[in-house]
């Protein structure tokens, strides 16, 4: 079988329409339990387990769980800790409207890179050495911060502290190394959004630790300074029990999946190639930078225009400006749940519609959120637009796994740098100029997020229709086999590489909506028929 | 030496003019109050110095009757200085601000009836405003973030005002000037008096904050991240030689 096992998105959760959504755990007789396994939960033939078991920390697949989004989640602390202090760093080292922009550009942009790379890393060296090496690695950077003199230096170090977000990578390949594709699809957003909770965690830690700084007697300079070693220092912890704690394996570390070797069967190229000459690829690409992108910009953004507009205080400005991040705890599970929902009864369509309706409501939020002059509005419209936006995020993982099958990992690799992408962009479109202030900068950022969403509307599948057109009737061309073997060539399929397809395919008929997945009129039918 | 009083001195001239309510603003005010500031540093400029030398005609070296008139004619130094487009540097933490302020004499008494408080703050030059909206200078005193630090505030008497501050470790590196607002007794804004003139290019200070930076706090940064490179290539190193041995055996 050809097909990547466990890899990320290959989740038939949801598929038929008949399993239960957000499922916490995979039926027997759909995946076989290995009885001989000797594990906490029930695990398959590949030891993978089939239970997600959230506040347990059996060993090692709960461990791993806990280990790999507490590390992404304090690579969003480091990567988002200067925001929050910003209104005194900027005095300290006498920064201008536009250095604060560009240092924030260069704090996302810096992962666009990585996250690429990361994913080589983890097939070289395993997930558990590609976390530990990333964290542990720009440690030293978080550290740099305490040095900073001037703009170019704190430009710099943001930079290489960005390296940091490919933990992402390194956390979705673990998980799906520990959990079966059944429930992978859960596992790793429930991963993914807690991790993004960390830009939100950060702006209440960072503030809370300079003010205890400063009362134990520091000046704000100094305080500020001594507030990055907190950051720094969870990167070292997490790294060293990531070392001692972890490992890549159920059974075992890295030597079991050399031996396995196999991981990738299918050409590289081949694969880069159905990616990018997709076009919905593109599409999601510049959907997912204005819905996480937006979302990382406000990372930067919020605390220091909560401050500065409504004068609030650092410590409650960072109260504040956290809201935001940590509505990812149930936001982002949310958008993935509405998306389930929409497509039971509508399909594929419906999951269009349900991503087009949050995102442009986060965009019409963030319209609002710059227009607002009064306190509780703003925090209102914020608390709205961050649902919105965090929603998308998990809807736009809902549809990104249909896109294709054979390269469904580049796809979700380039959507999630295409997010990175949006946020530099719009920081430096509308947040480095000083020609308009930040309130105009969110207003316009909330415009682009409505017109950017738009392009949803021209994602048609022949099978499964599109936001306003039906499917083809064609009955070869209207087939989701047909959508999905068109990826390999007769050559492939002599070969029998595209059975995996075929399988995902048959499963994936759910998407057409109610038709398929209802099946209540029949026994309705013959009960009317007794009462007569 | 003929003084440019002027420019030295400029005496409060206290308004009568009584903003009420909410959202007074500051092109109501008033410019009641004269205000000057000083530091033993002086504004001055080389030039500014070497004249004084000269006038104090003593047979020393240049450079010692420069440091002699820098320290102790700091009171008529203000008044050349006080006009030139120099700037004298503050280091925030360690030089000190003398500021007078008095009510000036030439409007008609009994204008100051209202005053109750003298508030003296230090502001942002224009210069320092530049690409930094967070420091703009609005209308309204109530949204206004010119003068962000405060430097005294005491009950109002009509002269014989003085105040030496010690400039705090908080402030910023950039161009200042000082203000005094008048409040009444709830607190609102009636009059004010600045040491420089309307389009606040004259008579700046610029201060030079500290960095922040310890000694302490580069060697702990320095150990820690060689703690965590070092640990991470050990941990990786020993579990190579850990497998290296397994799978000798």
């Amino acid at each position: 079988m050809p097909e990547i096992e466990g890899s990320p998105g290959s989740s038939m959760h949801g598929v038929t329409g008949r399993e239960q959504v957000l499922a916490f755990s995979v039926a027997s007789p759909m995946v076989p339990t290995d009885t001989t396994a000797k594990f906490d939960l029930p695990v398959d033939s590949e030891h993978k387990a089939k239970v997600f078991k959230l506040f347990s920390l059996a060993k090692p697949h709960m461990r791993t769980f806990h280990l790999s989004w507490l590390s992404f989640f304090t690579t969003f602390v480091s990567t988002f800790a200067a925001a929050p202090l910003v209104p005194i760093i900027r005095d300290n080292i006498n920064l201008t409207k536009s250095d604060i922009g560009n240092a924030g550009v260069a704090s996302v942009s810096g992962s666009i890179f990585s996250r690429l790379v990361m994913g080589a890393v983890c097939d070289m060296l395993g997930p558990r050495y590609g976390c530990a090496f990333l964290i542990m690695l720009s440690a030293p950077t978080v550290f740099c911060m305490a040095l900073v003199e001037d703009a170019s230096g704190y430009i710099a170090v943001r930079f290489m502290i960005g390296f940091s977000l490919a933990t992402f990578v390194s956390c979705q390949y673990w998980m799906s190394t520990m959990f079966n594709g059944k429930i992978i699809g859960l596992v790793n957003g429930t991963a993914a959004g807690w991790g993004n909770m960390g830009g939100g965690a950060t702006q209440l830690l960072m503030p809370v630790l300079f003010e205890i700084i400063k009362k134990a007697g520091a000046t704000p300079f100094t305080a500020w300074r001594i507030a990055f070693f907190i950051p720094g220092l969870m990167n070292v912890i997490m790294g060293i029990l990531v070392l001692t704690l972890g490992q890549d394996l159920p059974d075992g570390n890295l030597g079991a999946l050399q031996k396995k070797g196999d991981v990738a069967k299918d050409k590289f190229g081949k694969v880069l190639w159905y990616a990018v000459t997709n076009y919905r690829t593109w599409i999601f690409v510049l959907l997912y930078g204005y819905s996480m992108g937006v979302e990382l910009t406000i990372d930067n953004v919020i605390a220091e225009y909560f401050y500065d507009r409504f004068d609030l205080k650092l410590h409650l400005a960072g109260i504040v400006a956290a809201t935001f991040g940590m509505a990812n705890i149930v936001a982002r599970p949310f958008g993935g749940w509405t998306s389930d929902f929409m497509a039971k009864r509508f399909g594929m369509r419906g999951r269009l519609w349900n991503l087009w309706l949050l995102q442009t409501a986060g965009g019409i939020f963030c319209l609002c959120l710059g227009l607002v002059n009064s306190l509780p509005l703003a925090i209102t419209f914020m608390i709205l637009f961050s649902v919105g936006a965090q929603a998308a995020c998990g809807a736009t993982f809902g549809i990104i796994p249909f896109i294709s099958r054979r390269s469904l990992g580049i796809i979700s690799g380039m959507t999630g740098a295409g997010g990175n992408f949006g946020s530099g962009l719009t920081q430096l479109v509308f947040f480095a100029n000083a020609s308009f202030s930040t309130a105009k900068g969110l207003s316009y950022m909330g415009i682009m997020i409505i017109c950017c969403t738009l392009p949803v509307s021209l994602v048609h599948f022949p099978q499964w229709g599109s936001m306003f057109f039906p499917p083809s009737n064609d009955n070869v061309k209207g087939s989701e086999e047909n959508y999905y073997v068109s990826e390999w060539t007769e050559e492939e399929k002599q070969k029998g590489m595209h059975q995996g397809s075929l399988k995902f395919a048959e499963n994936s008929r759910s998407e057409r909506g109610g038709k398929v997945a209802s099946v209540a009129s029949p026994t309705d039918a013959t009960t009317n028929n007794n009462h007569v | 030496m003929e003084f440019r009083a002027g420019c030295v001195v400029r005496y409060l001239i206290v308004s009568s003019f009584v903003a009420s309510g909410y959202g007074v603003t500051f092109s109501s005010l008033h410019k009641t109050v004269v205000l000057s500031a000083s530091s033993p540093k002086g504004h001055g400029s080389l030039s500014l110095s070497l004249s004084l030398s000269l006038s104090l005609s003593l047979s020393l070296s240049l450079s010692l009757s420069l440091s002699l008139s820098l320290t102790h004619t700091h009171t008529h130094l203000l008044g050349v200085s006080a006009c030139s487009p120099n700037l004298a540097v503050l280091t925030a933490g360690e030089d000190e601000l003398t500021i007078t302020w008095a009510f000036n004499e030439t409007f008609p008494a009994g204008i100051d009836s209202s005053y109750k408080t003298i508030k003296v703050k230090l502001c942002y030059a224009p210069v320092s405003q530049k690409n930094r909206p967070w420091r703009k200078t609005v209308d309204e005193l109530n949204k206004d973030k010119t003068c962000q630090h405060k430097i005294v505030e005491r009950p109002y008497t009509p002269s014989n005002n003085s105040f030496t501050w010690r400039i705090e470790r908080d402030v910023p590196s950039a161009s200042f000037f000082v203000r005094a607002y008048a409040l009444d007794s709830q607190q609102v804004q009636v009059a004010y008096g600045q040491n420089t003139d309307a389009t606040k290019v004259t008579d700046l200070f610029h201060v030079e904050a500290i960095t922040g930076r310890h000694v302490s706090i580069d060697v702990a940064s320095i150990c820690f991240s060689a703690f965590s490179i070092v640990s991470l290539v050990g941990f990786f190193y020993m579990e190579k030689r850990k497998a290296k041995v397994v799978q000798d055996k």
